[in-house]
């Protein structure tokens, strides 16, 4: 944050340099490291796209308005089924109820936060709401299996542009790849723009006393509900680019474990209300999850179970404002080293 | 045309489900009420019993199974409650709320975790009952023993908070934590005495679960939900309340599978919970 006083363009603030380094590295990757014999890399850095634009859902909702939501694997899945199951019914390209469904789970999300701010539910209770509706919805999933196939599967397919594709010259995986991208570019610069706005602002104060808040004239009800649109609707845009990636999709992909839990501990170890938490714990949960726990795929549960617990426990600023700290303390570490050098 | 006595069937059947609902609902109304934390791992827990019970049944009767795999599972909450909770009992209000939920959950996919690699199987008790015939209604013998069972849990339970002098203490760290301890009452020995008795409760009602459904360490989590369902329904922090949601819910949920279909009556009893939370907040805080 100190370097947002020192640096005089206005315009080019730290977390703007933030954002365009990394869209410019992100950018480089399909290019550089994408195979078309080594598939499932490109599937992982897709994947690990998909999960940073969730987690950065759920940071609107949870991390800003402490709305801890526990149906992102049901939000997901309504966008994911929706918009695919319309599309076939309708005989009409999917692309036509991507955006459709994008704003309807929004509008769940909107609802779900109204009518929990209005009953001015406590974090407890907004969880136990959610999980509840997570099941409901899952359950629905799996036993509605005229519309979605149930535990057999959907395949799913639609979203490949040829066009692009073929004029491009890339790769399956690689339009994919820079589709998600995209998402993930507007989301996060949308994301930056909402803490800086008057949302953000509202956000911050309603989060460290709601009371204090609506007394000095903050709509509690009104900017809960947008937080929750926000990350409800962030979450269905990219749905369907995840069951495009899998190309067949079952009802236990979008499971409190598969989802919910997953992002929450990435979350957690990005760092909460942070602009690259989001992306930082989305990186390294999939690092851990291929290259730590491969082989040893059946521990994964555990693994993760502890994490939550050690995470939640000791860690629970996350290692964005972590590396934060340390990186504004580095000149001072370097000239002590440089000096004791010349001393020596 | 609904047939009565399958009807009347079904209310035995539903009975059974939802006694062992209370149960459920019970070890998470104990804890949550007694100290704020919400225990999401009491599921585990309750397929924990049942896997012990299932392991001792080739060596040893079936009753004495019963009783030695709820004193390994009070030993089990004794660790537990001195290790992990004391991080949770801590700290206060609603930062020990959001505490116990990451950590209880974090505990219910250890958990989990460990049952999928070490057993794999799914387990049931089946007790070799026949049915029975009551006035031309064919009544499953184990669903009268599941009814009978908990009704003298419920029993025991009554007399515990009502006459003895633990049990007064509980209901005084329920009703007040400071005002526990003004009057010489220790909450934190209060709180893990009751821990341990809501595992010991969530470890029978598995064992009375599993004598008509088969459970595995998927398990867990649905075990989990059904005791917070019930707990929430029941008002949180009420012992009859409990009792009498889990009797509510175990004839919903069986009457609705009977005659509309499974899965929804799983949804009926999640889209239950979130209508009473919406109606009734105030009443679960």
């Amino acid at each position: 944050m100190k370097f947002n006083h020192r640096r005089k363009p206005e315009w080019l603030d730290w977390e703007r340099i933030q954002i365009i380094s990394l869209t410019v590295v992100l950018g480089f990757i399909p290019i550089l490291i994408f195979n078309p014999d080594l598939t499932w890399i490109s599937r992982l850095f897709i994947m690990f796209l998909i999960f940073a634009i969730i987690a950065t859902g759920l940071n609107i909702v949870f991390g800003h308005t402490d709305q801890l939501y526990l149906f992102l694997g049901g939000l997901l899945g309504i966008a994911t089924y929706g918009t695919m199951i319309t599309a076939t019914r309708l005989d009409i390209s999917p692309w036509l109820t991507w955006l459709p469904f994008a704003l309807i789970v929004g509008g769940i999300g909107f609802f779900v936060s109204y009518v929990c701010a209005r009953r001015k539910l406590t974090v407890i209770l907004i969880a136990i709401v959610t999980l509840s509706l997570q099941l409901a919805i899952v359950e629905v999933f799996v036993g509605a299996r005229d519309w979605t196939g149930g535990t057999t599967g959907m395949r799913y397919s639609g979203f490949e542009l040829e066009i692009v594709q073929n004029t491009l010259g890339l790769t399956y995986h690689q339009t994919l790849f820079y589709f998600v991208f995209l998402i993930f570019v507007a989301v996060t610069v949308f994301y930056h723009w909402l803490r800086h706005s008057k949302y953000g602002f509202a956000f911050a104060l309603i989060r460290q006393d709601e009371f204090a808040a609506a007394s000095i004239g903050v709509n509690v009800v009104r900017f809960k509900s947008l937080a929750g649109f926000f990350g409800a609707f962030t979450i269905g845009l990219i749905g369907p680019f995840y069951g495009q990636l899998e190309r067949l999709i079952l009802p236990s992909m979008f499971s409190f474990t598969s989802i919910d839990v997953v992002v929450l501990i990435m979350l957690m170890i990005g760092g909460f209300r942070t602009l690259l938490g989001p992306v930082v714990g989305a990186g390294v949960l999939i690092y851990i999850n291929e290259e730590l726990l491969h082989g040893i795929g059946q521990w994964r549960l555990t693994i993760f179970g502890i994490l939550l617990i050690v995470l939640f426990l000791y860690f629970r600023q996350g290692l964005v404002p972590f590396i934060g700290q340390h990186i504004t303390r580095l000149p001072s570490i370097v000239r002590r080293i440089s000096n004791r050098l010349r001393l020596s | 045309m609904i047939d009565i006595t399958n009807f009347l069937a079904f209310t035995i059947d539903g009975l059974a489900r939802g006694v062992v609902f209370a149960l459920l609902g019970l070890s998470i109304t104990l804890v949550f009420g007694l100290g704020g934390v919400l225990n999401l791992a009491v599921g585990a827990f309750a397929v924990i019993a049942v896997i012990i019970v299932s392991l001792l049944l080739g060596l040893i009767q079936l009753p004495v199974a019963i009783i030695l795999s709820l004193i390994v599972l009070g030993i089990f909450a004794i660790t537990i409650d001195r290790t992990l909770l004391s991080l949770v009992y801590r700290s206060e209000g609603e930062e020990r709320i959001l505490l116990g939920i990451f950590v209880t959950l974090g505990l219910l996919l250890v958990l989990e975790g460990l049952l999928f690699v070490f057993f794999p199987d799914s387990y049931s008790l089946p007790l070799g009952l026949s049915a029975v015939s009551l006035g031309g209604v064919i009544i499953r013998a184990s669903s009268l023993v599941v009814i009978s069972l908990s009704v003298i849990t419920f029993l025991l339970f009554f007399i515990f908070f009502s006459k003895t002098s633990l049990g007064l203490a509980t209901k005084t760290v329920l009703q007040d934590e400071t005002g526990a301890i003004l009057c010489g009452v220790n909450p934190r020995r209060v709180q893990s005495l009751i821990f341990v008795l809501s595992l010991v409760c969530a470890g029978f009602a598995g064992i009375l679960y599993s004598i008509t459904f088969s459970v595995d360490a998927g398990s867990s989590m649905i075990l989990t939900i059904y005791a917070i369902i019930t707990s929430i329904v029941g008002g949180v922090t009420s012992i009859t309340g409990t009792v009498i949601a889990g009797i509510f819910l175990g004839l919903v949920a069986t009457y609705t599978s009977a005659y509309i279909g499974a899965y929804i009556a799983e949804v009926t009893l999640f889209l239950i919970v979130v209508i009473v939370l919406l109606i009734r907040p105030q009443q679960i805080q």
